[in-house]
C-alpha cells in the first residue's frame, strides 16, 4: 500500500550497509515523506523529525543493542510520548453523573459515536441518557433516538424547540432526575467559519449553561491539513478535553490528530472503526503509531528492543 | 474560499524573482524554487504523490527551456505550473442540466446514483441537487436507498417534504437496489425527469459494502455515478477517488464543504486521479449552496 515505501526503509535500515548517519539522514528523509502522506502537520512533521535526528545522533544505545534498532525505538518514542506514552486512556467518569459534550465538523461522526459511547457505558453497568441537541440537521433526532435503542441507553430530546442550549439543559436535568449516570450530548456539526459564527456562539453558550465535565472533539481520520486550525478554534470556543478520532476502519492513516492534539493539549480515548454500535476501541497509542508509520510489526520491533 | 492556495502560488513571486537571471534553465535555478512550491502544496491538502507528480511534469518541462529576452522567469515558471494544473482540470464535462432534458425529451428518466464514503455530504446534496433541478422546471424523484444508518430514512425524507419532492423511501434493514429501482419506476410510469439515488456512505476498501453498491449499479443502470468527496479530506482523497473509480467507475465528482475555509487541494488531488470532471461544489447546508465549477475559474484564481 501507500506505505510499503517506509516498510521497506526500515528493512533497509535495519540490514544496515551506508554509515550510521548516513542511515540517519535517509530515514529522516523517508519518514517525513511518510508522515506528510499520513496527514500529519507539515510543521509538525519538521518539528518531530528535528528532535527524532537530534536524539539518535547524540544518544548511545545500550550495549547490546544496535544503533540502529535503538533509532526505530526513539522514532517510536518521540511520537507516542504525542500521545500520552504508552498507559491506556482513563474512561471511567470522576463523578455522577459525568456530563459529556461531543463536537465536531459536520459528519465527523458525533452522532454516531455519541450511540457507541453510550453503548461502551451501558455495558459497563453505568445508567446512561443522550441528548438530542442538534436542532439543524434533519433527521438528527430520529438517528440519536435509534441509537438510544439500540445501546440500551435513555434519549431525551424535543422537536418542537430550536434552540439547543435549552434542549441541553432540560436534557441534563431530566437525566440527572432519572439518576443517570453519563449524560452525553450531541451536537450539530459546525466548523465555525463565515457564516457559521453564530453556531460557534450556539456551542460556547451549550457549554457555559450545562457546564460539561468532558469536551470531546471527534475527529474524521481522513481529514487533511486544516485538522490544526479547526481544532485550534473549537478548543478557543470550549476548551477540549478528549478526542475521538473516527473511521479508522477506511485507509486514512489518520496523522491529522497529531495536529489536533497540538492544537488543544487533549488525549485521544477512543477510536471510531465502523459504523455499528460497539465499533468503538480504546486508543492504543503504540498500535495507533504503528499504523501512522505503516509499520504493521512495530509491536514485535520493540519488544525485541 | 481555497485561499490558502491561492497565497501559496501568490507567495512565488517573491521567491524566484531575483533567483534566476540565467537565459536558459537549468535544474538548479529551479530545483529549489519547485520544492518550496510542492511543500505549499502539500500544506493546502494537495496529496502528497499528486503534488509531486505536478512538480515533476514541471520541471521536466521547465529544464532547458530557453527564457527569452524580456520574458520574466516567474511568468515561465508559473505558466507551466498553471498549465500543468490546468491539464489535470478540464476533463469533458457537458452540462448536467441538458444531458437530463435531452433524455427526457426521449421520455426516459435520467438515472443519478450519488456515492461516496460516510459523512461527506451526499444527501445533503441530492437535496440542494433536487433544488437546482426543480428550479431548471425539471421533474425529479428521490430514491432512499440508504436502508443502513440510523435516521437516513427520516432525513431524506424531511429533505423531499421541505423541497416538495417525490420520494421513493426503504425499509431499514431492506434492499437497497429495490428502493433504487421503484424510484426508476415510479418515474418511468409518470414520466419524471430524474433520479436522484442516494446511497448509505461506505468506505472504499470495504469489500461487502462495495459489493451492494455494484449491484444497485447493476440494477438501476445509471446515467451517472457521482462521487461525493469532502474538501476537508487530505491524501485520503486520493484512495477514495482511485478506489470508487476503479471499483464502480465515476462519471463525475461533486466536492462538498468548501465553506469551512478550506485549503483547496483536493479538487487537484481528485481530478488528477480520476481523470474525471467536478462538476459542482458544495458551500453551505442551505439547498442554495450549490454552484457550478469551472475549473478555468478555480485555476485561474490560484493564479491571480
Ligand atoms: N466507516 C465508519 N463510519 C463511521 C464511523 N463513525 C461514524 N461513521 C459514519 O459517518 C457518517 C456520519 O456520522 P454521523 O454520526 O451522522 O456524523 P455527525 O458528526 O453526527 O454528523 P452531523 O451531525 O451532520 O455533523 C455516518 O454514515 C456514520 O455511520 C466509523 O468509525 N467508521
Ligand atoms: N458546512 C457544510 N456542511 C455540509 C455541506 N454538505 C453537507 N454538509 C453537512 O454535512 C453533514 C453530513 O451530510 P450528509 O448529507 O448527511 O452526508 P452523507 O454523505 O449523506 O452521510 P452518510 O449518508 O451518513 O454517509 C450534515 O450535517 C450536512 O448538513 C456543505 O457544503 N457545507
Ligand atoms: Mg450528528
Ligand atoms: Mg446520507
Amino acid at each position: 500500500m501507500v506505505l510499503e515505501g517506509l516498510r521497506n526503509a526500515v528493512t533497509k535500515f535495519l540490514k544496515g550497509g551506508s554509515t550510521y548517519k548516513d542511515s540517519v539522514e535517509e530515514f529522516i528523509k523517508d519518514l517525513q515523506r511518510e508522515l506528510i502522506k499520513s496527514d500529519v502537520n507539515i510543521k509538525l512533521v519538521k518539528e518531530l523529525s528535528e528532535n527524532i535526528k537530534k536524539k539518535a545522533l547524540e544518544e548511545e544505545p545500550p550495549s547490546g543493542i544496535s544503533r540502529k534498532e535503538w533509532f526505530i525505538k526513539i522514532v517510536y518514542d518521540e511520537l507516542s510520548n504525542l500521545f500520552g506514552g504508552d498507559t491506556t486512556p482513563d474512561v471511567e467518569p470522576k463523578k455522577i453523573p459525568w456530563i459529556i459534550l461531543l463536537v465536531g465538523v459536520q459528519g465527523s461522526g458525533k452522532t454516531t459515536t455519541a450511540g457507541k459511547l453510550a453503548s461502551f457505558y451501558v455495558k459497563k453497568g453505568y445508567k446512561v441518557g443522550l441528548v438530542a441537541a442538534d436542532t439543524y440537521r434533519p433527521g438528527a433526532y430520529e438517528q440519536l433516538k435509534m441509537l438510544s435503542n439500540l445501546s440500551g441507553a435513555m434519549f431525551y430530546g424535543d422537536q418542537n424547540n430550536n434552540k439547543a442550549e435549552e434542549i441541553s439543559i432540560n436534557g441534563v436535568e431530566y437525566f440527572k432526575n432519572k439518576n443517570a449516570d453519563i449524560i452525553i450530548i450531541d451536537t450539530a456539526g459546525r466548523h465555525g467559519y463565515g457564516n457559521e459564527k453564530s453556531l460557534l456562539d450556539e456551542m460556547r453558550n451549550i457549554s457555559n449553561k450545562v457546564k460539561p465535565d468532558e469536551v470531546i472533539l471527534v475527529l474524521d481520520s481522513s481529514i487533511g491539513q486544516k485538522a490544526f486550525d479547526l481544532a485550534k478554534q473549537f478548543h478557543e470556543t470550549t476548551p477540549i478535553g478528549s478526542i475521538i478520532v473516527t473511521k479508522l476502519d477506511g485507509t486514512a492513516k489518520g496523522g491529522g490528530v497529531l495536529s489536533a492534539i497540538a492544537a488543544t493539549g487533549a488525549r485521544v480515548k477512543f477510536i471510531g472503526t465502523g459504523e455499528k454500535i460497539d465499533e468503538l476501541e480504546l486508543f492504543n497509542p503504540s498500535k495507533f503509531v504503528s499504523r501512522l508509520l505503516g509499520l504493521g510489526d512495530l509491536d514485535a520491533l520493540l519488544e525485541k528492543i | 474560499m481555497f485561499e490558502g492556495l491561492k497565497k501559496a502560488f501568490q507567495k512565488l513571486s517573491n521567491t524566484i524573482k531575483d533567483k534566476v537571471e540565467y537565459k536558459e534553465l537549468k535544474e538548479d535555478d529551479v530545483e529549489e524554487v519547485l520544492e518550496d512550491l510542492k511543500l505549499d502544496m502539500i500544506e493546502n491538502d494537495v496529496a502528497f504523490d499528486v503534488a509531486e507528480n505536478i512538480i515533476e511534469n514541471v520541471k521536466k518541462e521547465l529544464i532547458g527551456y530557453k527564457v527569452k529576452r524580456g520574458e520574466s522567469v516567474e511568468d515561465v515558471i508559473k505558466d507551466s505550473l498553471k498549465n500543468s494544473i490546468m491539464k489535470l482540470m478540464e476533463y469533458e464535462n457537458n452540462d448536467i442540466i441538458t444531458k437530463i432534458k435531452n433524455k427526457c425529451s426521449k421520455n426516459e428518466p435520467f438515472v443519478i446514483v450519488f456515492l461516496g464514503i460516510n459523512g461527506v455530504g451526499k444527501t445533503t446534496t441530492i437535496a440542494k441537487f433536487s433544488n437546482v433541478l426543480k428550479k431548471n422546471n425539471i421533474s425529479v424523484v428521490i430514491a432512499g436507498a440508504d436502508t443502513f444508518r440510523a435516521g437516513a430514512q427520516e432525513q431524506i425524507d424531511v429533505h423531499a417534504k421541505r423541497l416538495d419532492i417525490p420520494i421513493i423511501k426503504g425499509q431499514y434493514g431492506g434492499d437497497p437496489a429495490s428502493v433504487a429501482y421503484n424510484a426508476i419506476l415510479y418515474a418511468k410510469s409518470r414520466g419524471i425527469c430524474t433520479v436522484l439515488i442516494d446511497t448509505a456512505g461506505r468506505m472504499h476498501s470495504d469489500v461487502d459494502l462495495m459489493e451492494e453498491l455494484k449491484k444497485i449499479i447493476r440494477v438501476t443502470k445509471p446515467d451517472m455515478k457521482v462521487l461525493v468527496v469532502d474538501a476537508l479530506t487530505g491524501n485520503d482523497a486520493v484512495e477514495q477517488a482511485r478506489l470508487f473509480n476503479d471499483n464502480i467507475g465515476i462519471d463525475a465528482i461533486i466536492i462538498t464543504k468548501i465553506d469551512a475555509d478550506v485549503k483547496g487541494g483536493v479538487a487537484i488531488s481528485v481530478s488528477s486521479i480520476t481523470k474525471k470532471p467536478i462538476i459542482y461544489l458544495g458551500y453551505g447546508q442551505s439547498y442554495e449552496d450549490l454552484k457550478k465549477f469551472d475549473p478555468k475559474e478555480y485555476v485561474n484564481n490560484l493564479f491571480d
